[in-house]
């Protein structure tokens, strides 16, 4: 299988003396094709990984390849070949979700004549053609949602970074963002790359996860490989196994000094 | 398409939005007034004082008043951008431009060439302005070209070094709340500098010193230098030599040679700048920590009784304080009085109309800085404010507490200022002294109460609200209103009256309205709260 995401011990660091390890030596390999779930908690690394894997920010040591594009000497063919839906995204609010479309696809250089109809495919896919000309402002987070991953999408981009897809959006909508991935790499033949915290999703659409703490990857494989890996009967346990919880005795540790003193 | 079309094509857009149904027609609507302006309305302006100002012109004084003309609209061009940038540091959509195949040079003209059409109607204003009055000079068309190349380089320039100043704090601040919050709190005191240039040039005998021409002086040689000056030394030129653009031919083509080759290095250096002034790379890592409670919350947390009310009262505090932007607006109006003071007031009115005169005049500054103070209550969103909805007796409570920090706030700074201008004004002692501190601070602690309420009363939610704007105009009305009611009261009543005593009446009187009113607001307001949904 042709490898399309390549790290070789990718890292960065912030802080004075580099203390702050947001990703610490990553190695990793995306096949083409593939849905690939980074899990992890918050403040692991996962955000700062796809910011490294689309140019966003440099990484301190190590580097990595995006389609066979350098992530350090090729940058604009590795934003070329990805879309991108952030975590915390910035819209345009004062402008209407068709000229935001407009103004992404001009971005990525969407041909003229194909453009409009693209966006009005998009819109009608995610149920928004009759707002088209709606402020985004006045949009709900999970239509604005739409619209991100809609913008993402807009100039078909072989490889799909998205992270936290579905955290805003209502069961119905979540579900067509599911099935819209699915597609996207059954049909289509897209490679998806995907963040989440929501387990249940990850553990449905993703060929392979990986799990990422403290910046350092600790588990990669199928779920099933992790789950036998981690000796565990569930993501959700192998998640937990991983990258350390609270015990259940600590969960009412607080109230024992008040019954104490009762 | 090139990139910086695009972006450009997407902040005319987003600067267009409020009037999208007639964005279409917007640009010729534009260029029509404007020809009207600069055919008709300029020239019949310009026609009203058109000797004083061609004498002017044509005098010693011409070429220090231009180039003061020409510094101060640079340097409130060039920080236009920058206020704007600063009062709502985002760098959210930061990300898509660096997730895009595009270069941060592109974004940066993009975005620069996108408010082009706004910044065009500022200097064709100006422009305009001035071309009508040098009009009936006779000046040939060359020579009025070139004037008007001169306000669109010189502006322009100020503009971009604006705009590349901008982009680069945005980087520096976006990425941390606290950046922000400095952010917010530079973008009012920025102004400063500008307002002290404005009140040296009005009132501070800046203007005649560099107008005299047998003075010289740094102030002189440092204003020659700026590139602003270099345009006016041809503007002043070609007045003395309409029609003979030969006679200042060496002169044209040096300065306004500089000023063009200014305006390409600016350019340059701003793309070049252009990478540093797009980056998500946090430029800290440092986040603030609170410190525990030292003297002065212990004594707040005393002063609200201590137990729950005092805690809320020194959580109220720790809010409103620790936010920068809340300081720079303390600093803000009391720089604004010092300014006052040191140009306006002083010693020789307060020998003409007395020494209650410094607070007659600063007073009006206290609708202000009560607005600053308190008129954020609401501004937080609904959600700060279903906290204390939901809590026990909370609604009265918050009052009570947003009251007493904003009075703990407001009271210190009437009383300092009002002790400073009462101190450098003639005739002081002790008497007066504490007379117009207790009058200062009645008044200023009364404003507070009924800007609160009045706050809550009409609750704003953004500050770009028309109601926010209209709540402010609200408090000063009233309080001008108050203070006019009670001197025309007392004219009709007392007319014989002393002129010292009369003011000291009037004072008094518009103390006692001012409570009146803070009280019924603010009762008014408490009860709206209760109200909101």
């Amino acid at each position: 299988m042709k490898v399309v995401i390549r790290t070789d011990k990718l890292s960065k660091y912030y802080g004075k003396g580099g203390e702050i390890k947001a990703v610490d030596g990553l190695d990793l390999e995306v096949y083409e094709g593939e849905t690939f779930g980074l899990l992890g908690p918050n403040g692991a690394g996962k955000t700062t990984t796809v910011r490294l894997l689309n140019c966003i920010i440099k990484p301190t040591s190590g580097t990595a390849t995006v389609n066979g594009y350098h992530i350090l000497k090729e940058e604009m063919e590795v934003k070329r070949v990805t879309g991108l839906l952030a975590e915390s995204p910035g819209l345009y609010e004062k402008l209407s979700a068709r000229e935001f479309l407009e103004f992404m696809g001009a971005l990525y250089d969407v041909p003229g004549d194909i453009l409009p109809e693209r966006i009005d495919d998009l819109l009608k896919l995610f149920e928004l053609y009759d707002r088209r000309d709606h402020l985004l402002e006045g949009y709900s987070r999970g239509m604005k949602q739409k619209i991100l991953i809609a913008a993402a999408l807009i100039h078909d981009p072989p490889i799909l970074f998205l992270d936290e897809p579905t955290s805003m959006l209502d069961p119905r909508a979540a579900l067509m963002v599911k099935d819209l991935i699915k597609g996207l790499t059954d049909r289509a033949g897209k490679t998806i790359f995907i963040c989440s915290h929501i387990l249940p999703i990850v553990e449905e659409l993703c060929d392979r996860i990986g799990i990422i703490n403290q910046g350092r990857l600790i588990a990669l494989g199928t779920v099933h490989e992790i789950i036998a890996q981690t000796k565990t009967k569930t993501l959700e346990e192998a998640f937990i196994a991983s990258t350390g919880g609270v015990e259940e005795k600590e969960l009412l540790a607080w109230r024992e000094q008040r019954t104490a003193r009762a | 398409m090139p990139k910086w079309l695009v972006v450009a094509k997407n902040e005319y857009r987003i600067h267009t939005s409020r009037i999208r149904k007639i964005r279409p027609y917007f640009p010729y609507l534009v260029v029509g007034l404007l020809a009207v302006y600069v055919a008709f309305i300029a020239p019949s302006f310009a026609s009203l004082f058109i000797d004083d100002l061609l004498a002017l012109l044509l005098s010693y004084a011409a070429l220090g008043l231009v180039q003061i003309i020409l510094f101060t609209i640079f340097i409130y061009f060039m920080i236009i951008p920058i206020t704007q940038t600063l009062r709502e540091v985002q760098t959210e959509q930061l990300e898509i431009f660096l997730a895009a195949p595009i270069k941060p040079s592109d974004v940066l003209l993009g975005e620069f060439m996108g408010e082009m059409p706004f910044y065009a109607i500022m200097v064709t204003v100006v422009a305009g302005f001035f071309t009508a009055v040098l009009n009936p000079l006779g000046l040939d068309f060359v020579q009025m070209a070139i004037i008007v190349a001169i306000f669109v380089v010189t502006f322009l320039s100020a503009f971009w070094i604006g705009n590349v100043i901008a982009a680069l704090l945005r980087t520096k601040f976006g990425g941390t709340a606290r950046g922000r919050d400095i952010g917010r709190a530079l973008a009012l005191v920025i102004a400063l500098p500008l307002v002290a240039l404005v009140y040296g040039f009005q009132f501070g005998g800046i203007f005649e010193a560099l107008s005299d021409p047998s003075a010289s002086g740094t102030a002189k040689l440092i204003l020659s230098l700026l590139p602003s000056s270099w345009g006016a030394e041809v503007i002043v030129g070609f007045a003395s030599n309409p029609g003979n653009i030969g006679a200042v031919g060496f002169e044209t083509l040096t300065r306004f040679g500089g000023l063009v080759g200014f305006f390409l290095a600016v350019l340059w250096l701003g793309a070049r700048a252009a990478n540093r002034a797009y980056s998500l790379e946090p430029t800290t890592f440092t986040a603030s920590r609170a410190k525990p409670d030292g003297v002065f919350y212990n004594t707040v947390k005393y002063l609200g009784g201590g137990r729950s009310f005092g805690t809320l009262l020194v959580s109220v505090f720790k809010d409103y304080s620790r936010r920068l932007e809340n300081l720079s607006k303390i600093a803000y109006i009391v720089g604004l009085i010092v300014m006052m003071n040191v140009f306006i007031l002083g010693p020789q009115l307060s020998e003409e109309l007395g020494t209650i005169m410094p607070l007659f005049m600063i007073q009006f500054m206290f609708p202000i800085l009560a607005v600053f103070v308190a008129g954020d209550v609401t501004l937080r969103g609904k959600e700060s404010l279903f906290i204390y909805k939901k809590t026990p007796y909370g609604v009265g409570r918050f009052v009570k507490a947003r009251l007493i920090q904003g009075w703990l706030v407001v009271v210190p700074v009437a009383m300092g200022v009002t002790a400073l201008s009462t101190i450098v004004s003639a005739q002081t002692n002790l008497i007066s002294l504490l007379t117009n501190i207790g009058l200062g601070v009645l008044i200023a602690a009364a404003e507070t109460a009924f800007v609160l309420g009045l706050f809550l009363v009409m609750p704003v939610f953004s500050e770009k609200s028309l109601r926010f704007m209209l709540n402010i105009l609200i408090v000063i009305f009233v309080s001008i209103g108050l203070f006019l009611g009670s001197l025309f009261s007392l004219m009709a009543i007392l007319p014989e009256l002393e002129r010292d005593l009369g003011f000291l009446y009037v004072l008094l009187l518009q103390t006692a309205l001012s409570w009146i009113v803070g009280i019924v607001f603010l009762s008014l307001g408490s009860r709206n709260l209760s109200r909101i949904e």
